[in-house]
């Protein structure tokens, strides 16, 4: 029976992987997650001074701490035009740093876990990307999209 | 001469005298500071000196060989102090300096010996051996007539000269240069110069021939007889001075006696009073308003055969009215040519024209009344002009062609329109008797270039003018090496700051605006060189000026217009009459052992004593050297760490401060403060640091969760780097601090003081932590921040090494302001930069927050 895939070739690098200290600024939250469109990464790494992983920031939660007030209005009073939405409020909040915004993380995976163990945690909590150590280092991160790339192939097969 | 022995003196330099270099330990960091300090202004004099001099080489001063000699002498001076300083500062590092030093200061001996000094040579010389160069022995008209005579082939009349030795001779045997002292005259009152002269000029008419400069005159006087035979009723001479300032652009002509018509045994009295007239008190009063000394007054005399002329008169090559006629003019006179050249009776006048086949197109031929003649036992009469040549012309057509031709070919010889003095004799031979350059008024009397100009638009007036003069242009600016390269001809350079490196465009540029620098720096020393007009301290003209905009700078006023204006332009334009005597050639001479710059790019590997040419390349390469030098002091200070207190300060880095003297005031052997740093930069440093958000403590809730490290960090022992301290060499005006922020050793070394040429940070970057990429991409944000700050960055890999020099005190600390907030934003900034897109955003960042201009 064929092995699935451990996490080791379905991992993305750490270098490869937006990331930055906890001091960052929202606004330079934004510009990474800009910068990097292409690659399709909605997550920010978060980390403090000694390349310790402190957390993530995703891009919900980046929109939701610009304007937190945004996904309680009502749909008439949603504006097409952006300058309606925005008060100086939302723009001192862009210069706040992210720590205040980051969601800790509860749990790490090893390479040599297996992709499945991966899907299991990430169903278990409903979370979309786990960090992965590699002898008591951070190598990288699996996202969901990885993990079903891999799992399809035996679906279908089977 | 009384200076050469100056000379010698001071330089010969034993290297036994070098002081022997204190092993490292035993000579303080205070001591060599100070030797770093006594560098600093040796470096300085030296360029305000050398600035002095080439100012003088602009032609709109007047100085003479004791300027020269003085200059030399201090310059030679302050080399040597300059040189032992540095090697004080690095234990000897540097002894090859001592050879280049010594060979640039025996070509500089050289050209002031064979300046100053006479050369010794006959009493006398016949003409067959002069040629022009040889105006120091014989004198400037002398020097000319052997010149026509040998190298242009023109008939001249037969004779020798007395050279300036023999003059020598004559002052030395009777202690006239003693006895006559002038420097004191008063050259505004009368009677001083009267009786000045008066006293000199007795002094000369009593004083004795020495009998071997008489035996050598009567000599060659008698000799000079048999050789041109001699004509019936005797044979006479014309004994005329020659001094070593005349007939060049000096207009001494007329200022010295002419005796005409001297019988050969006369001879030595007639030389001597030729010499009494170089003190009358007209040449009295001309000398010294040229500043002359009296050991400037060396006079030759020539002796030439007397023509008994039938007519004489003059030719000038060009018209001296007006530059703009083609014609050649001859004026001439039965007689002896003194009634032309003295302006006593109207002559008859040619124009002939310089096109082949040169006819005549003009003659004049007014009566003359009366002449001037040989008389029968010497000296010359003046009489009636005869009836039967009244109304005839004193040149047949033929005789004018010729002289024509005559001018013509010395024109061609020397290069410049000529004034000819010629002589018809008995038999209808035409001879030269003299040329000299010709001046001719030009068309537009020179004017001072105007202070402003109604009409036209000033864009910038301020900055200091480093080299005078006025160009235009399109402005082209240079930020980097790319835009240096590309400079176009013509154009006007205009930059943030001065580098050396410019000296690759200076023979294209039509002048030089930089926003700072300095009028004695290097740069500013290479456009005096190249004579390019050249404006620093403009403040503003980066951001005022467009590219390609066509403006006029007028290096004079010190304005900038819009515009290319063609008078400000011509006005500018300069009469360089002073800069065909012999002192200007000195100057001339010893500045090309003194300015011109070779050693350029510090990381050529030619940048090193043996390539040293000049003064200027010592400097040069001794300031960079003892910057390295202060570097590594700091560097060693951090090493050994004694001595060290703790700096208090709400900052998270632990600082710790070792002062070389007058860097801390009032602080305790324990701890000091903030308000205890006495130095300047430091200051300047923490003031920009303590008003940095530094980050706050991690969040409360996250810390602690997850202990492991990411693999982007490369060092193993990072708890350990964290927490060493960072250390400050520091003095007054300078320090050496090496930062340790995160994974990152920086350090920051900067001198602030009075003198702008003593100004420097230097930043040297080596980042640690970080994978390749990301280092890459820290490097590249770092450097060009750095670059839009004005610092020139060289880049080995990871390291980046920072320099920027020349800005005045405040200007440096608000540098240091700049860098102390880049110190912090670099602060692990290799985390967040994904991609380049992201470098380049960060640094646009920076600049708009933190570098408002």
């Amino acid at each position: 029976m064929a092995k699935i895939k451990n996490l080791k070739g379905l991992m993305i690098p750490i270098t490869d992987y937006p990331h930055m200290p906890y001091w960052a600024t929202l606004e330079e939250a934004v510009v990474l997650l800009n910068f990097s469109y292409e690659t399709a990464h909605d997550t920010i790494l978060v980390f403090e001074e000694s390349y310790r992983l402190i957390g993530v920031l995703d891009q919900k939660e980046i929109l939701r701490d610009i304007h937190p007030g945004f996904s309680k209005l009502s749909p008439e009073k949603v504006s097409d035009k952006w300058e309606k939405l925005i008060s100086t409020h939302n723009l001192d909040q862009l210069k706040k740093p992210i720590k205040d915004f980051i969601t800790p993380f509860n749990i790490i995976l090893d390479v040599e876990d297996h992709a499945l163990k991966a899907a299991h945690l990430m169903l278990k909590h409903d979370i979309d990307l786990l960090p992965v150590k590699e002898s008591e280092k951070i190598a990288g991160v699996v996202k969901m999209h990885d993990i079903f790339h891999e799992i399809a192939t035996f679906i279908l097969k089977s | 001469m009384r200076s050469l022995l100056n000379i010698f003196k001071k330089i010969r330099f034993k290297k036994a005298d070098i002081p022997k270099a204190s092993p490292p330990d035993k000579m303080s960091f205070k001591e060599r500071y100070d030797c770093f300090q006594n560098l600093l202004v040796d470096n300085n004099s030296i360029l305000e000196i050398q600035a002095d001099m080439e100012e003088k080489l602009s032609g709109d001063y007047i100085f003479d060989m004791h300027y020269v000699d003085s200059r030399c002498d201090i310059l030679v001076e302050k080399v040597q102090s300059l040189i032992e300083n540095l090697n004080s500062l690095s234990n000897g590092e540097y002894l090859g300096l001592y050879d280049a030093f010594e060979r640039i200061n025996s070509g500089i001996k050289d050209t002031l010996i064979k300046n100053i000094e006479i050369p010794v040579t006959d009493f006398t010389i016949p003409f067959e051996d002069v040629t022009k160069d040889m105006v120091r022995s014989v004198g400037g008209k002398n020097a000319n007539l052997g010149e026509i005579k040998n190298r242009v082939n023109l008939p001249v009349p037969e004779g020798f000269c007395i050279s300036s030795h023999a003059f020598k001779k004559f002052m030395d045997y009777n202690k006239l240069g003693d006895k006559i002292d002038i420097s004191s005259v008063d050259t505004d009152s009368l009677v001083d110069l009267t009786s000045a002269s008066k006293a000199a000029q007795n002094l000369v008419l009593n004083a004795g021939v020495p009998p071997d400069l008489e035996k050598s005159i009567l000599d060659a006087a008698f000799e000079l007889k048999r050789k041109t035979g001699h004509r019936a009723g005797g044979f006479y001479v014309s004994v005329r001075s020659s001094a070593i300032h005349e007939d060049t652009q000096f207009t001494f002509a007329g200022q010295y006696k002419t005796a005409l018509n001297v019988a050969p045994e006369d001879v030595v009295s007639a030389y001597v009073e030729i010499i009494a007239s170089l003190f009358t008190s007209r040449a009295i009063f001309y000398c010294k308003s040229k500043g002359f000394h009296v050991e400037d007054m060396v006079m030759a005399v020539g002796v030439v055969e007397m023509i008994d002329a039938k007519a004489s008169g003059v030719v000038y090559s060009r018209d001296p009215t007006d530059e703009g006629k083609r014609g050649i003019i001859i004026n001439g006179v039965w007689g002896l040519g003194k009634y032309v050249v003295d302006g006593i009776v109207k002559p008859h006048s040619y124009v002939v024209s310089r096109d082949i086949p040169m006819p005549i197109l003009e003659k004049n031929q007014p009566v003359q009344p009366f002449m001037l003649i040989c008389g029968l036992e010497g000296g010359a009469i003046d009489v009636r002009v005869p009836d039967y040549i009244r109304r005839m012309p004193c040149l047949s057509d033929e005789q004018v062609t010729t002289l024509a031709g005559y001018a013509l070919v010395l024109e061609k010889h020397y290069g410049k329109p000529q004034d000819i003095e010629w002589a018809l004799d008995l038999n209808d031979n035409l001879l030269i008797l003299q040329a000299r350059p010709l001046r001719i008024i030009t068309g537009k009397p020179s004017m001072p270039v105007p202070r402003s100009l109604p009409g036209h638009k000033i864009l910038i007036n301020k900055g200091q003018i480093a080299c005078k003069g006025v160009g235009a242009g399109k402005v082209h600016f240079v930020t980097n090496d790319e835009e240096l390269k590309s400079f176009p001809e013509g154009a006007v350079l205009v930059a943030r700051h001065t580098s050396p490196r410019f000296v690759t465009a200076m023979n294209k540029a039509g002048a030089i605006i930089a926003d700072v620098g300095s009028p004695i720096g290097h740069m500013a020393s290479i456009a005096r060189e190249y004579g390019v007009p050249t404006i620093l301290n403009a403040e503003i003209a980066m951001k005022t000026l467009k590219a390609g905009q066509e403006i006029t700078v007028d290096a004079i006023n010190g304005n900038i217009y819009e515009g290319r204006i063609e008078q400000l332009i011509e006005a500018g334009k300069k009469d360089n009459t002073f800069k065909d005597t012999a002192v200007f050639e000195v100057l001339r001479g010893v500045l090309r052992s003194i300015v011109p710059l070779n050693l350029i790019y510090p990381e050529d590997e030619k940048f090193s004593p043996q390539y040293c040419e000049t003064f200027h390349d010592i400097t040069r390469f001794a300031h960079e050297m003892a910057m390295n030098e202060m570097f590594k002091l700091g560097e060693g200070a951090h090493r050994r760490k004694g001595g060290a207190v703790k700096l208090v300060v709400k900052l998270p880095l632990d600082i710790r401060v070792i002062d070389l003297g007058g860097g801390v005031e009032n602080g305790s052997d324990k701890k000091i403060t903030v308000d205890n740093i006495a130095c300047i930069p430091m200051r300047a440093l923490l003031k920009g640091m303590m008003a940095i958000e530094w980050p706050g403590p991690p969040p409360v809730n996250v810390k602690g969760l997850l202990s492991v490290i990411a693999s982007t960090a490369m060092q193993p022992n990072s708890e350990k780097s964290l927490s060493e301290s960072s250390f400050a060499v520091v003095s007054r005006e300078y320090m050496n601090f090496s930062i340790r922020l995160g994974y990152h050793l920086q350090t920051l070394e900067a001198y602030a003081g009075d003198r702008i040429n003593d100004n420097y940070i230097r930043f040297l970057f080596k980042g640690g932590g970080a994978s390749h990429d990301r280092r890459a991409r820290r490097t590249r944000l770092i450097k060009e921040i750095l670059e839009k700050i004005d610092f020139h960055v060289e880049r080995t890999g990871d390291v980046l090494d920072g320099r920027v020099t020349k800005y005045d005190r405040a200007s440096i600390e608000k540098k240091l302001g700049v860098m102390a907030k880049l110190t912090a934003f670099t602060k692990q900034l290799d985390m967040t930069l994904f991609n380049d897109a992201v470098v380049d955003w960060y640094i646009k960042e920076f600049i708009k927050k933190h570098y408002v201009e």
